[in-house]
């Protein structure tokens, strides 16, 4: 007689809702939810960034081809590619200064032409509000962005000036249709037509120019290109195509992406912590259950079965909860970072939603899985025999099932088995040394707990206090468990904050006070003598004017880039983008040598012209010219490159290759113009060039800023504390994208704490019956618990600083080259905070015990 | 006739420490359709064993053993538990009944296993048989021990059980409520025609059985009716 899977599947429902009453029923409903709402969140918002940049890939590109170079593309290769079919449009990208009355500001320039844009409409505000037209700023107008029309309060009509000309505020733009990226994106857009470029005057040789060349037709279009495609890209062209190139986005909402995926799948591994404790429990309170059926006739299969139903159900409702609580949850996430994304995104998908009923039920099989095991196994003779228990799973085979199910679960969400494998064994090491750490915290809280006076005024305090630390110390090993989850919790938390507020203060506040706050570039040779004379009077702190000529790297020891490169440093911007090189005769200040001779060591005879000598060589030899340069030692290390290794330079239509005869050492905080590489004097001379400084502009002295806007309207002033700020409310808005995930890793700590609080329900019972009994009143009881958790949350608390002091040592040492320091209020803000939150919520959990009688507590050994 | 159920030179040994410990050795029994069996022993005798391994909760060390006509030996545990579905019921000392579930669920618990129509029709007819028509929808923790028990006789009988097994079925409750629980029992199998096989020290029990058996030293010996009586 067996039973079938349709009563199976009612005996199971009708048993879940019987067993809604139990709390461990309850803690692993609430885990299952987290850990469904934790994955689905982040499932939804990347399927649909994902999704959105799939779909108008060839709208946020600008085109299917866009090819990109430091000059004006020739007539021979736009013939080429109209022929080829493809409709072209020209744009010119670049960085100005723009003008209104007294305010003046750097702007990002997109200068595009009549067929832009060549996919999707720009959303602009013509002073009709705003409405999506298929065309760009008509001749004489230009198009600004909110934040650019703020900043110099400008209005639809009002006359802005950009280099020589002055131009009319046509319109706002809300939303383009293409990403920018870039240098210029931290500037707000200015957009304009063509045909006002030449009147600007801005660009000059040697200028930060980007000219792009986009074209849109079929596929098969790009295939026949391809070998054209490929002789540009070895020509020193960046070639971007739509396939092969999808955009991505932004490196800090990238790697916030990732952070959020990290912190999501955190928040999935604690609701996994939670559904194995109180899964013990669940298993404890059916083994009678089991017995019995077994008795009256139940075969192991039907009991997997039943009980395998029972948690499917509760797994698919938790699920429901959970994907709608995902759902709000990415709505809030999204409307955090929408300023940061260059699209609009299609609406939610169901594929997160699989993936997250997906999750759950991985999550089941996995951390509950070997423990459940035990129902099936449990002996009919146990209804005889009550001690005749099955043998609890073993701890390393629950570890080792939970460990791979959660690799599994990493390696679906990263998409990289080798990053999944590391997190995994990472994570394992890192458990095993965080166990220890808190083991040796928690011993010595506790023992500080035992050592409380027994007497005296503070004797209620201390007595509740030393009671509640033995009992944390009876159940060290998920007290233990507890505390970790809370501590990493919670140094997660205060890393948020100290990355947010005091990483970049401390920074800023460790620069001299004469830190160059202003760089100026596309300065031009004639020009050169009366903008450092303009600067003589009033800037401190001034950097020398460096020349600076574009080029590109098209070989490295005669091969291709990406080939003579290690594979990781194959998408290097290095080379992928036309590089600023410059040339000097003795080391820039702030750099220093690491290997080899500067060039006046080389060449102790005739220092500076090289020129003379490569020029007589090249005549005899019609290769390309051969002379030493300095590169930067971290560029070298990423490339891999050593002393006398060579690198072709491909600058206009020239070709020279430098023999690498140093490295440098280079201080990328000072605030000065830093290069990659450094051409000796005598090469470079001949190639259209700017230049570019820095320099330390007062407040006070606004009156010299207003001169050389004014004076050089060809000449671009950075304010680097306008970046800065626009870094911050980048890093303000990712940080709290990252808030909204722990909000939910805090969630499943808490899951964590209920789970443990009901697996150790019954003994807790039994020893709150017995201290009544005793004659402990409610008071003290209540007291007793809520001390309990709050020893526990004061260790999580500590831990938790501990774990960030550290993580912000390493970060000032690494990264901020600072000595560190301590930070007093994560040690107590961290601590006391945990004591009162986890005081609190475990209190509030707790609060069922204390209203039973101790007859019902004594009496509920064993059961619910 | 064949008997229902049947154990010839059966031996349970099991390990303590180092040592083999005999619980019952050689040990004889047939139990005959509709008979009523009761089992004597003193505490620690090994009735609850014996009483084990005749259900086939359990498996001898040695000796043959059938149930329904069928080797238990042959079967293993899954096979063994298919056996009794339906055809065997249970009633415990300590009631075993499940906390959560209410008095009409703990009854319903054995028809779960054996596909029924009219299950709840059943086991409210049962429950009203025993008393308990009016406390269907309450937990075992708000009846009395006689009320639990009762929930048990009738979770008992409810499948149409051919062979009922109790163990010690008054050993929890008062003499007086032991006595109604008694009346019960005998009354509820005589019209099921049930076959009763019953484990008990007491011997005001063991006397309203056709049959009494003594396990003393592992080994069974039948009874006179009036030496029961003693």
């Amino acid at each position: 007689m067996s039973l079938s899977i349709l009563r199976l599947a009612r005996f199971s429902a009708r048993g879940l809702v019987r067993d809604l009453r139990a709390a461990d029923v309850r803690a692993l409903f609430v885990a299952l939810a987290l850990a469904v709402a934790a994955s689905t969140m982040i499932g939804f918002f990347l399927d649909r960034l994902d999704r959105g940049l799939t779909r108008q890939a060839s709208q946020l590109l600008g085109g299917d081809l866009v090819l990109e170079q430091g000059h004006p593309f020739d007539a021979e290769l736009r013939a080429t590619l109209e022929e080829a079919g493809l409709v072209l449009s020209d744009q010119v990208d670049m960085v100005s200064m723009v003008s209104l009355a007294d305010a003046f500001q750097p702007a990002s320039l997109k200068v595009v032409d009549d067929r832009y844009p060549l996919y999707g409409g720009v959303h602009v505000d013509q002073g009709e509000g705003v409405e999506v037209v298929a065309h760009g700023p008509s001749p004489g107008e230009v198009w600004l962005a909110p934040r650019l029309a703020l900043l110099l309060e400008a209005e639809i009509g009002d006359r802005v000036r950009l280099g020589e000309s002055e131009l009319t505020v046509g319109g706002v733009v809300e939303r383009e249709p293409d990403q920018s990226a870039g240098f210029g994106s931290f500037n707000p857009r200015l957009m304009m037509h063509r045909d006002d470029m030449e009147a600007t005057e801005l660009v000059q040789d040697g200028s930060r120019v980007a000219f792009e060349l986009l074209g849109a037709g079929p596929p098969a279009i790009l295939d026949d290109l391809a070998p054209l495609l490929e002789r540009l890209r070895r020509d020193g062209v960046e070639v971007r195509d739509v396939r092969r190139d999808r955009p991505g986005l932004g490196s800090a909402l990238e790697r916030a992406e990732r952070y959020l995926s990290l912190a999501g799948l955190a928040a999935v591994l604690l609701a996994g912590v939670a559904v194995a404790m109180s899964t013990r429990r669940y298993v404890d309170r059916h083994l009678d259950t089991a017995a019995l059926l077994r008795c009256f006739g139940a075969t192991q299969g039907e009991l997997s079965r039943l009980f395998g139903l029972q948690l499917l159900w509760l797994a698919l409702a938790a699920s429901v909860l959970g994907a709608l609580l995902g759902l709000a949850s990415q709505a809030a996430l999204l409307a955090l970072l929408t300023a940061f994304l260059p699209l609009e995104l299609p609406p939610p998908g169901m594929l997160p939603l699989w993936l997250g009923v997906f999750t759950a039920l991985s999550v089941l099989v996995g951390f509950a899985g070997p423990t459940l095991l035990r129902l099936k196994r449990v002996s009919a003779l146990k209804v005889l025999r009550r001690e005749l228990d099955p043998l609890p799973a073993s701890a390393w085979l629950v570890v080792a099932v939970a460990s791979g199910v959660f690799g599994g679960l990493l390696w679906l969400y990263s998409g990289d088995p080798g990053l999944a494998l590391g997190l995994l064994l990472g994570g394992l090491v890192m458990l095993m040394v965080l166990w220890g750490l808190g083991s040796l915290l928690l011993g010595g809280v506790l023992r500080l707990a035992a050592r409380l006076p027994r007497n005296g005024r503070e004797a209620g305090v201390a007595q509740a206090l030393r009671l509640g630390g033995a009992q944390l110390a009876r159940r060290r090993t998920a007290s233990l468990g507890q505390l970790l989850a809370f501590a990493v919790t919670f140094f997660a938390m205060a890393m948020i904050a100290l990355v947010r507020g005091d990483l970049l203060s401390t920074w800023e506040a460790q620069l001299p006070a004469e830190t160059p706050n202003y760089f100026a570039i596309n300065i031009q040779p004639h020009e050169r003598e009366a903008f450092e004379a303009s600067l003589s009077g009033a800037a401190d702190a001034r950097s020398a004017l460096y020349p600076m000529v574009r080029g590109r790297i098209t070989a490295i020891n005669d091969m291709a880039p990406r080939e003579a490169v290690p594979a990781e440093a194959r998408g290097d911007n290095a080379l992928r983008r036309e590089l600023n090189l410059t040339w000097r005769e003795t080391l820039p200040e702030g750099n220093r040598l690491v290997a080899g001779t500067w060039f006046d060591q080389q060449k102790e005879s005739a220092p500076g012209d090289w020129y003379a000598e490569v020029a007589s060589e090249s005549a005899t030899s019609p290769e390309a010219e051969r002379v030493p340069i300095s590169v930067e030692d971290g560029l070298a290390e990423r490339l891999g490159l050593g002393l006398g290794d060579t690198l072709t330079f491909t600058i206009g239509a020239a070709e020279i290759i430098g023999e690498v005869s140093s490295l440098r050492d280079l201080d990328w905080d000072s605030f000065r113009p830093n290069f990659f590489v450094i051409f000796p004097p005598g090469v470079l001379e001949r190639f259209g060039h700017s230049y570019i400084t820095a320099f330390h502009l007062d407040d006070a002295e606004r009156e010299v800023q207003r001169g050389l806007v004014r004076d050089f309207p060809g000449v671009t002033l950075l304010n680097v504390d306008a970046i800065l700020a626009q870094v911050r409310d980048l890093l303000s808005r990712v940080t709290r994208a990252v808030e909204v995930v722990l909000v939910f890793v805090l969630l499943a700590g808490v899951s964590v704490l209920y789970a443990a609080l009901t697996a150790s329900l019954p003994v807790r019972a039994h020893e709150s019956g017995l201290l009544r009994v005793f004659g402990a009143g409610n008071r003290l009881l209540s007291r007793v618990q809520g001390a309990e958790f709050a020893i526990l949350g004061l260790a999580s608390g500590l831990m938790g600083a501990l774990l960030a002091e550290l993580a912000a040592a390493a970060l000032y040492l690494a990264w901020l080259d600072l000595a560190p320091r301590l930070h007093l209020w994560l040690w107590l803000v961290l601590p006391l905070g945990g004591a009162l939150l986890i005081g609190a919520i475990g209190h509030l959990l707790s609060r069922n015990l204390r209203r039973q009688a101790p007859a019902t507590s004594l009496g509920l050994l064993g059961e619910t | 006739m064949t008997p229902i159920l049947h154990a010839e030179h059966l031996i349970k040994q099991v390990r303590s420490g180092e040592r083999r410990l005999t619980i019952l050795s050689d040990l004889a029994i047939s139990v005959f359709p509709g008979e009523t069996v009761a089992i004597l022993g003193q505490s620690g005798a090994g009735k609850s064993t014996l009483l084990g391994l005749l259900a086939g909760l359990d498996l001898p060390t040695g000796g043959e053993l059938a149930m329904f006509g069928q080797r238990l030996a042959d079967l293993d545990e899954d096979g063994r538990a298919r056996l009794r579905a339906g055809r065997v019921g249970f009633v415990f000392q300590n009631f075993q009944l499940l906390p959560t579930l209410t008095a009409l669920e703990n009854v319903l618990l054995p028809l779960e296993l054996s596909p029924r129509t009219d299950s709840e029709q059943r086991a409210r007819e049962w429950l009203a048989r025993v008393g308990l028509g009016e406390r269907l929808d309450h937990l075992p923790k708000q009846l009395s021990g006689g009320e639990q028990q009762r929930v048990a006789l009738a979770r008992a009988f409810v499948t149409g059980a051919e062979l009922v097994f109790a163990d010690e079925p008054t050993g929890n409750l008062d003499p007086a409520t032991g006595e109604r629980i008694i009346d019960a029992l005998f009354s509820l199998n005589r019209e099921a025609g049930t076959t009763l096989v019953l484990v008990t020290h007491d011997h005001a029990l063991a006397r309203r059985c056709d049959r009494c058996l003594r396990l003393d030293h592992g080994r069974l010996e039948e009874m006179a009716l009036d030496e029961v009586g003693a």
